[in-house]
């Protein structure tokens, strides 16, 4: 578009005290040629707004540059429809991080230089729009993906839930009772479920169209326009699919592998579920096994196989109410005990009243103990051994009848389920880090997978009870709903959930190297039959990370591309003198740029060496800045990102580690600068480690002074 | 397979031990769930092995036999901390009080005189026997009739209610022989559970042990060492003393009686006279005392069982009727007099013969387990 620029420099906040607001006006006009240069005590108030306001009208002003506060605050004042607005920080980043007033000046006049380049870079987005669907696809008919499916209809979206057994209900068809909905709890503590209104209510509604029997065979195409092949014993279906919440569910540990508590060995012992369809069986008489009697003595080992290195090293969260909710069908009988032998009773949230309750009964007996074994007494029972028990240091206890709490294996440990036909592969990526639970680690949003489009709930992505699981299949669908609605627009989901922009790449250009394609951590990006890439955009997340990975520097957004970042970094001021350092800081705009927002609020200083470039995502460092800025003199260069590794809070999965792993090849471009590798460096900064910042900084250029000022300084 | 080890033992619970103890005053048993509050708070427990909290699970799961051949229990001194702090409201003070009971319920022999005096059915039955035993008594002196006993001096005299004494004081020595007798009957069986679960140490004393016991128990250490009823050390000192006082009286009456041959009304400032009054004084003050504590915490420390009352109220009545006898004596009230005296008599039978079975028992079951909790250096 034709722009015409308009530069609004505020100055209050303290902005006008230290700055000499005339002397940048003057550069802005002269040095970049802005046309319009104004400035004012209260930008972002009325009177302020109303000057910008009327220069849009009158003088046609289209691209507007705000000098004032972070754009992480007013982005409602600030937001001018079809016009690019620039946000420069100076209040924090210029007038509060740095002690004195000339420091100040000089760092205030680099921001805006950099802002100015910024807008005359940028151009406004067109969004990605193609034919897409609302349509939600539930993978799963248990308590999870039936909630998921009817709360999607109740709002007026067509949902197909597919389930892969011939009828719906889960896990809990198979319950004998549930523990009851509402506080206080009172005997006699178990309820039936309602899980048969919840089947009927779900087969009955006309937006729901259900599929028994039933897989996902395979997952093609990209948010709103996914096309899902559908097998149903035999025969397939491939429908047209806006967003899927997967809902699988779980099953429960194999304890054919806790032979040493006797499974297998002997007919009495039995697991959690089975325990629950003999108490169906026998409507509510829980006779054992091996010869029909009704027990009397039934022992519940908890964590069996749980919370243990050689099986399941986490604990499953509802075994404990589970088992206590058992003991109630066992004291239906006034005779028979109840024996609970624990590791730790856990019983989290309101479930600890049920645990009070349910223990207040002479028949239900709990102890602590580590149970070693279960041996045979001989007479048709068995002996549960353990040692470190409340009851004594070696104890064995006579039971007839043995319950193994197993913990619960999520679905995709076995299968990848959603069969995406993506390059990257079939299901979740990296679902190793997480015990095969379809988890992300996703900040925040614990629906979010690491593929856009896909929403987990249920056990699936962690071990919970079934009302834990109803208001996860709320959240994940509203989740899915907003996708849907976002993509159709061509706006991103989280974290920029704003973002029209999306990658869009000179493709004559490309040398097919597929570095893109691999580190996008979406699998956003697959690959033709010749091997050349090629975009699904509404799979992106707009991190940039493809545009930081390309050597050819051929991906760019509208708004954020390379050759953008690389003339701000060039024209940032460099003092002549050796010992005054210059430093470039890039920050990503989720953790690092907010911690430098808390620190100029905390009033914390830092050395007026730096200066801060801010951003998507460190994924989205191109090596190019690095020699580029080397090159006109700035003596180092910090990467000031989110945290990587195994509990990573990189907001968009992978970035900060791809940055790490691309400076071990920067290497190579230094050493032909003939410059020290030690010049550039990363360090990962959460959002709360804002009083480190200082002395990050301060090390870094302590660091870079030791080496010596650049070569090319003043060249 | 795990390999059976001798320090193996074998846990059988016992649904209806759970539901006894519950029945006897451990109503809240089964909401304690182990935290632990209760042992930190106690000021007695010992540092290896600590009570209550474990007294608290073997009570949940029907152990009988750790819980009853166990000296902790009689350690404790029912100061009622744990009871004030535990988080639960599961009294494990008042649990351990009910455990003690059928201890005694368990030890003392004949055991369906223990099951009697634990239950409030039968309480009109067991005073019926020393009244009739008296009237019975005084039938066959003729004194049914109305006819007011008098000596020499025209004075109301109590010796002569049952006079010769060879009708009165064999009464007494049989209960007192009979108390005796399942007293020692029950340590022993108690000593022997006890040294089977707990082993003395070789060449351990049990004098000295004693010894040291005697020292503790009169010095009521234990019961300064309490937090929320600390006022009961001054209340338990005067009801303690004061039976001390009482008893010192009873041999000086016997003294002057058979020694000297000299029979009662004695006058007021003779020794006895003096020692019996304030003993008298000062159970009233003390068994007053008592009672305020208890109804004063009854919220935080539990209100207690009818096992408890029942010895409190036992108490009252003898220190009642025996000043009221002499008042009413003194006031020359004759047949209020001997009325008061009549059941001064029965009320003190009923509290040495019924001795090992009610909560009189403490006092011999309590001294044996801290003997023995000395001697296997468990303190």
């Amino acid at each position: 578009m034709e722009k015409k620029l308009a530069l609004y420099i505020c100055t209050g906040c303290g902005i006008g005290d230290s700055l000499n607001v005339e002397k940048i006006s003057n550069i802005a006009k002269n040095a970049q040629k802005v046309p319009v240069v104004k400035s004012h005590f209260a930008l972002c108030a009325k009177e302020g707004l109303e000057v910008i306001k009327g220069d849009i009208a009158n003088e046609g002003v289209n691209t507007i540059i705000v000098a004032a506060c972070s754009p992480r605050v007013k982005y409602e004042e600030f937001s001018f429809p079809g016009c690019i607005v620039e946000r420069v920080p100076v209040r924090e980043l210029a007038i509060q991080l740095i002690e004195k007033p000339e420091d100040q000046q000089l760092a205030a006049e680099d921001y805006i230089k950099m802002g100015v380049i910024k807008a005359q870079k940028g151009d406004l987005p067109e969004p990605y729009i193609i034919e897409t669907v609302k349509n939600i696809l539930v993978i799963g008919g248990g308590i999870a993906g039936m909630t998921a499916a009817l709360h999607c209809a109740e709002l007026g979206y067509d949902v197909f839930l597919v389930e892969k057994e011939p009828q719906l209900g889960g896990f809990v068809n198979k319950l004998y009772k549930q523990i009851p909905t509402t506080l206080p709890y009172t005997e006699p503590l178990i309820v039936d479920t309602t899980i048969q209104e919840t089947i009927k209510a779900v087969e009955a509604h006309p937006k729901i169209k259900v599929y028994k029997s039933s897989k996902v065979e395979k997952t093609e195409g990209q948010p709103g326009a996914f096309d899902v092949t559908i097998s149903t014993n035999g025969t397939q279906e491939v429908v047209k699919i806006g967003t899927i919440i997967l809902a699988a569910g779980w099953r429960p540990y194999d304890a054919t592998k806790l032979e040493h508590l006797g499974y297998g060995r002997f007919k009495d012992v039995v697991t959690s579920i089975e325990f629950e369809e003999i108490a169906k069986k026998g409507s509510g008489k829980i006779l054992r096994p091996s010869d029909g009697r009704p027990a009397k003595r039934v022992a519940f080992i908890q964590c069996a196989g749980s919370r243990d290195p050689n099986h399941l090293p986490y604990c499953s969260a509802m075994c404990c109410a589970s088992s206590l909710k058992q003991t109630k069908y066992v004291r239906q009988d006034p005779d028979a005990c109840a024996m609970v032998f624990y590791k730790d009773i856990r019983t989290p949230g309101r479930t600890e009243y049920y645990y009070k309750e349910a223990q207040n009964d002479p028949g239900v007996m709990l102890t602590k103990a580590d149970v070693t074994g279960v041996s045979d007494v001989g007479n048709g029972n068995m002996y549960v051994e353990m040692e470190n028990s409340l009851l004594g240091e070696k104890v064995k206890v006579e039971a007839d009848l043995v319950v193994l709490a197993t913990g619960v294996v999520p679905a995709t440990l076995d299968d990848p389920i959603i069969n995406l036909q993506y390059r990257q592969g079939l299901g979740l990526p990296d679902l190793e880090l997480y015990n095969g639970f379809a988890d992300s680690n996703f900040i925040c949003f614990q629906y979010e997978t690491r593929r856009t489009g896909i929403y987990a709930a249920g056990c699936v992505r962690q071990p919970m009870n079934m009302a834990e699981a109803q208001e996860d299949a709320a959240g994940a669908a509203l989740k899915a709903i907003q996708c849907a609605e976002h993509v159709a627009q061509g706006i991103a989901v989280h974290p920029r959930a704003w973002d029209k922009t999306y990658p869009d790449p000179f493709m004559q250009k490309c040398t097919s190297c597929k570095r893109c394609t691999e580190e996008c951590p979406f699998g956003a990006i697959d690959e033709d039959e010749k091997g050349t890439p090629y975009f699904k955009p509404n799979r992106c997340r707009r991190c940039a990370t493809c545009m930081g990975a390309c050597p050819e520097r051929i991906i760019s957004f509208k708004d954020y591309h390379v050759d953008m970042i690389g003339t701000m970094l060039k024209n940032v001021s460099v003092p002549s003198e050796d010992d005054d350092p210059r430093l470039i800081v890039l920050v990503c705009e989720n953790d690092a740029y907010p911690a430098l927002d808390a620190a100029a609020k905390a009033g914390i200083k830092i050395d007026k060496a730096v200066r801060f470039v801010q951003l998507r995502c460190l994924g989205s460092t191109n090596l190019v800045w690095i020699a580029d800025a080397l090159s006109k003199g700035i003596d180092g260069m910090l990467l000031m990102g989110c945290k990587y590794g195994e509990n990573y809070q990189c907001h968009f999965a992978k970035g900060s580690e791809l940055a790490n792993y691309r400076l071990g090849k920067v290497q190579e471009t230094l050493s032909r600068l003939q410059l020290e590798s030690e010049r550039v460096q990363m360090v990962q900064l959460a959002i709360d480690e804002y009083e480190k910042v200082p002395k990050l900084i301060l090390d870094f250029v302590e660091r870079v002074k030791e080496i010596g000022p650049n070569p090319f300084k003043g060249f | 397979m795990s390999e059976q080890t001798k320090n193996e033992a074998t846990v059988t619970p016992d649904l209806g031990f759970v539901k006894e103890v519950i029945a006897s005053g451990g109503e809240d048993l089964k909401k304690c769930y182990q935290c632990s509050t209760c042992t930190v708070v106690c000021s007695v427990t010992p540092d290896d092995k600590p009570f209550p909290r474990k007294e608290m699970l073997y009570a949940q799961w029907g152990m009988k036999d750790k819980l009853i051949s166990n000296p902790d229990i009689w350690l404790c001194h029912q100061c009622s901390d744990c009871t004030a702090y535990c988080p639960r409201g599961a009294k494990p003070g008042e649990v351990l009080g009910a455990v003690r009971q059928m201890a005694i319920q368990h030890y003392s022999a004949p055991s369906f005189l223990a099951k009697m005096v634990a239950d409030p059915k039968y309480l009109l039955v067991l005073l019926a026997v020393p009244v009739i035993i008296f009237l019975v008594l005084l039938h066959v002196q003729g004194f049914l009739t109305g006819e007011i006993p008098r000596n020499e001096m025209g004075q109301i005299s109590f010796s002569k209610m049952f006079y010769p004494t060879y009708y009165i004081d064999p009464v007494f020595i049989s209960a007192a022989l009979f108390a005796v007798i399942s007293f020692v009957v029950g340590v022993k069986k108690y000593w022997a559970d006890m040294a089977r679960n707990y082993p003395l140490p070789a060449g351990s004393d049990t004098t000295s042990s004693l010894v040291e016991t005697l020292k503790e128990i009169i010095s009521h250490q234990n019961f300064k060492k309490c937090g929320v009823t600390k006022e009961r050390s001054t209340a338990h000192m005067l009801v303690f003393f004061s039976f001390v006082g009482l008893a010192i009286t009873t041999t000086l009456a016997v003294f002057h009686l058979y020694i000297l041959k000299q029979p009662s009304p004695y006058p007021l400032y003779y020794p006895l006279k003096i020692i019996g009054n304030i003993s008298a004084i000062g159970l009233i003050i003390g068994i007053t005392l008592v009672t305020n504590n208890r109804l004063k915490n009854a919220a935080k420390a539990g209100k207690g069982s009818y096992y408890d009352w029942l010895f409190i109220v036992v108490i009252y009545v003898i220190a009642v009727t025996g000043i009221l006898a002499q008042l009413t004596r003194i006031a020359d009230i004759a047949p209020v007099a001997y009325f008061m005296y009549f059941l001064h008599l029965v009320f003190i039978f009923f509290l040495f013969a019924y001795a090992p079975f009610s909560k009189m028992a403490h006092m011999v079951y309590r001294t044996t387990a801290m003997v023995f909790a000395r001697q296997a250096k468990r303190q």
